[in-house]
């Protein structure tokens, strides 16, 4: 009895250290504030807007598929190869089965880049076939692991006796080891559908441009906050997916019948309700996801037609109404793809997989790639709008594009301290605050190289570009002493941190900032008087981009006002666009000096530079040394 | 006619051995070619050596003992509850078993951002604890939070293959040893516990080889401000995009995890002494 009793305790403490998460994640999507740090009210918005989203409805469904079909081919080949591996000698075997752990003890990154690689040096062109090969390739160790323990337990006597007794090897596998391994099997299975909905970086290296995958859509959105759609999307594909378990477990079971002495009426009504909960309706469900996701997929294809323009932007970083805007006036499709960073955007670039016609780095990724001869040059006749771009941005951008060839700014903001009135109770100007005890953390530092050197440059009066090793040395001298003091180094989670009240003090993207104070409105964001960063972020034209005319349409369009309001609107970045701006209606936010800070104070801001992969180097192992103090 | 069949079988391995050279073993070369040369193609040790700094050593040691500890404690939460599972009537528990596994449907980077929401100090666990007046807990951005993350993501794999191979077991065997004689502990470590080591097996290297290589999780749940070699090797590739000094980390990485796999086969020896 208390045996039974502390059974049951121990599963309920682990069902609920499981489901933990879950239900906040459910609790999420009836949150009608967009911050997931703050609760705004119960709301079904999201759900009604999740289904209006044709973006996120086709990533769900080629989601399902590769999951669906990666697993089901990787069940089937690591199951025969978990049986033949098995009837290896044993150096064999455990050669195979190193092997086999290869996919699994990689870093997904260097799996997704060498996969990535592999296609481009066989000339396979990256698609959703490419996206199935690496899911199926990730998704067979999981298989053979689940499979063999179940091989090494099978009596060996049974199979035998099976043959003796005149079975064929076949019948006698499928009669005697198959059902043995079968539990086996199956788990791997579920294994490997798993894996295949939660993979991200493998498919960000595999996929080619418009097939999106759940995950490569939520991984692209982490820059700007999680829409909460996809929190919606989550509760109904896990409620949908409790049900059908419940269902097929409440159909009566078949040994229960047997020991039971039942009327014939009753057994029939059983055998009935469980070939419809156990074969129809699992069948339906998967028959309904095939069929939409084949039409889906049609309906989706429109990297066939020749009049279209590949876009490749940052996670969220363009209303997309503008994109069906654009697509009326002209009847150019656009293929519209998102990244997460920089860096992950430019091997993509670099080695030619996927021909883009449009894309959006920042100011030191654009040097980079001018150096390396990947962009071309603009043709600003076809780009009329180009003259409401301030001449200021135009300027600045000479910084990283010296002659304004090759880049056309979209979007730019400043790097800053953001902090709570509350819990912070001096006024704040300078960087010397995240250095002071009295925050010890409550402090949020940017994790990347480039942002957190920038700021200990500049707080000791260097430039944020320095390669000398004396002011580096110094700088890194300042970000060790600052180590105990940070709360945590973040990048994208400064704001909902913040919104939350988690720390006082926050280095953060002044884009972010207004977002930030729309919902905690104790915020307030400074440019320290010691100078800081300002970023571009511009539009560019690959040199293998092969709809050139189409992007210059496309950039053209974007440079128009209204559209430039409109992206305002939407993500609350500075746009460099001076006749944007005046449309503006509200006025705090036109004239916002976060948004749009005076001249005086950006005198004080530099842009980052392309420093050279020499000097990359270094700033990265003196990071390095930072974090692991 | 035995080692006819034996060949039979083996013939079943051919598509994956082909699969595996292909898409396994082919861009595994493409990482050894990197890891072994410099930016201009010439052939160097560099990228190994750089294990050897400090900092990386560091890396890989917290790396080593955090994702030991998690699997350690992922065993010891999943054997019994395997156990009480194996228990359970045949047709209830594939349904339990499904529910360990749910979960990990919703997709691991929103799994991970909530616990961020649970662990914070304003965070949901802290508020309940509050009103019941106890003390905060405090571990969001420590290696406690790394380790929670990594066993919460990785937990399941652990229970299939144990639950796996515990409900094979023959219960006319327990049985057996119960008549002779044996106590519930004698029961346990003579019979259930040396007759579930492949499955213990598969679920030690289904956690902690992907704990081993994470970083998603130091990065969310530890602030950032444990180092693991996952965050290194990232770092290289990502924010370095040094793609030779990632393949080399990658390389020497997979070389160690390699070597203890091959140490765990060796003591594997009883589970396959039954191949067929």
């Amino acid at each position: 009895m208390i045996k039974k009793t502390l059974q049951r305790f121990y599963l309920i403490f682990i069902i609920i250290l499981l489901y933990a998460p879950i239900i906040t994640l459910m609790a999420l999507s009836f949150n009608s504030s967009k911050s997931r740090a703050k609760w705004g009210g119960f709301t079904t918005k999201w759900y009604v807007r999740l289904f209006q989203d044709d973006q996120i409805m086709n990533a769900l469904y080629t989601t399902l598929e590769i999951a669906l079909l990666s697993a089901l081919i990787a069940t089937l080949l690591g199951t025969a190869g978990a049986i033949g591996i098995h009837a290896f000698r044993r150096k064999y075997r455990t050669l195979m089965m190193g092997v086999t752990n290869i996919p699994m003890l990689n870093a997904d990154i260097v799996t997704g880049i060498s996969l990535m690689l592999l296609f481009i040096a066989f000339r396979f062109s990256l698609g959703f076939s490419t996206i199935l090969v690496a899911h199926i390739t990730f998704n067979i160790p999981y298989v053979i692991l689940s499979v063999m323990p179940r091989l090494k337990q099978t009596n060996i006597n049974t199979y035998e006796a099976a043959l003796d007794l005149g079975a064929s090897p076949l019948y006698a596998f499928f009669k005697v080891v198959f059902p043995d391994i079968l539990p086996g099997v199956s788990s791997g299975f579920l294994l490997a559908f798993t894996m295949s909905l939660d993979d991200f970086v493998i498919t960000h290296f595999t996929k080619g441009p418009g097939v999106d995958t759940l995950s490569t859509k939520i991984y692209s959105e982490v820059r700007k906050g999680i829409r909460p759609e996809i929190y919606a999307l989550s509760t109904i594909m896990f409620l949908s997916v409790l049900l059908l378990l419940v269902l097929v477990n409440i159909a009566p079971d078949e040994k229960e019948d047997r020991r039971k002495i039942l009327s014939a009426a009753t057994v029939r009504r059983h055998k009935i309700s469980r070939f419809l909960l156990r074969k129809v309706i699992p069948a339906t469900i998967i028959a309904v996801v095939t069929v939409g996701g084949i039409f889906y997929s049609l309906k989706s294809d429109r990297t066939g037609g020749d009049n279209q323009v590949i876009v490749y932007n940052w996670g969220e970083y363009l209303d997309p109404e503008a994109i069906e805007i654009f697509e009326e006036e002209t009847g150019i499709n656009v293929v519209y793809e998102e990244f997460e960073t920089n860096e992950i955007m430019y091997p993509k670039i670099q080695s030619g997989a996927i021909a883009y016609d449009v894309v959006c780095p920042s100011d030191y990724m654009i040097e980079r790639m001018i150096k390396n001869d990947l962009l071309a040059e603009i043709n600003y006749d076809n780009i009329p709008n180009i003259k409401n771009i301030g001449d200021v941005y135009m300027e600045q951008s000479r910084q990283f594009d010296p002659d304004n060839k090759y880049s056309v700014p979209y979007l730019w903001g400043t790097v800053g301290i953001l902090y709570n009135k509350k819990l912070v109770d001096e006024p704040i100007d300078s960087w010397s605050v995240l250095w002071d005890e009295k925050y010890k953390d409550s402090i949020l530092m940017q994790d990347s190289v480039r942002d957190a050197f920038g700021v200990a440059l500049k707080y000791l009066g260097y430039s944020l570009n320095s390669t000398d090793l004396d002011e580096l040395t110094a700088a890194q001298k300042l970000l060790i002493e600052q180590k105990p003091l940070v709360q945590a180094y973040v990048v994208d989670q400064v704001r909902d941190k913040m919104i939350g009240n988690e720390a006082a003090i926050g280095v953060i993207y002044s884009g972010e900032a207004i977002y930030t104070q729309l919902e905690n409105p104790d915020l307030e964001y400074v440019i320290p008087k010691e100078g800081s960063n300002i970023w571009i972020d511009s539009l560019v034209i690959p040199k293998n981009a092969k709809h050139k005319e189409n992007a210059e349409a496309f950039i053209n369009f974007i440079c128009r006002p209204e559209i430039a309001k409109m992206n305002f609107d939407y993500i609350t970045y500075s746009i460099p666009n001076d006749a944007g701006r005046e449309l503006i209606e509200e006025p705090a936010l036109r004239n916002s000096k976060i948004a749009f800070p005076d001249a005086k104070e950006l005198e004080r801001c530099e842009t980052f530079k392309f420093l050279g992969d020499e000097n990359d180097a270094v700033y990265n192992e003196m990071w390095r040394e930072v974090k692991s103090r | 006619m035995k080692n006819k069949d034996r060949k039979v079988k083996r013939l079943l391995a051919g598509p994956y051995v082909i699969w595996a050279v292909g898409f396994i073993i082919i861009p595994l070369l493409m990482i050894f070619y990197y890891g072994l040369t410099d930016k201009e193609g010439y052939f160097t040790f560099i990228n190994l050596a750089k294990i050897t700094t400090p900092e990386n050593l560091k890396s890989l040691g917290l790396a080593l003992l955090l994702s030991l500890i998690s699997t350690v404690i992922c065993l010891i939460l999943a054997y019994p509850l395997c156990m009480v599972l194996s228990n359970l009537k045949v047709n209830k528990s594939s349904f339990i078993v499904l529910i360990f596994i749910l979960p990990m449907w919703m997709n691991f980077l929103l799994r991970t951002l909530a616990w961020q929401n649970l662990l914070e100090r304003n965070g949901i666990i802290n508020i309940v604890l509050g009103f019941f007046h106890l003390p905060a807990l405090e571990i969001i951005n420590t290696p406690y939070a790394i380790i929670l993350g990594m066993v919460y993501d990785f937990l399941p794999f652990m229970v299939l293959p144990i639950y796996n191979v515990l409900s094979k077991i023959d219960k006319d065997l327990i049985a057996a040893a119960r008549d002779l004689g044996a106590n519930s502990v004698q029961t346990f470590l003579r019979i259930i516990l040396p007759l579930s080591v492949p499955g213990i097996i598969s679920g030690v290297t289904m956690v902690f080889v992907p704990a081993l290589t994470t970083f998603v999780i130091s990065d969310l749940l530890g602030g950032s401000k444990i180092l693991l070699i996952g965050n290194v090797i990232e770092q290289e590739f990502k924010q370095g995009s040094n793609w030779n000094a990632g393949s080399g980390m990658s390389l020497v990485l997979m070389i160690f995890i390699i070597f203890s796999m091959a140490l765990i086969a060796k003591y594997d020896k009883d589970g396959e002494g039954t191949a067929f």
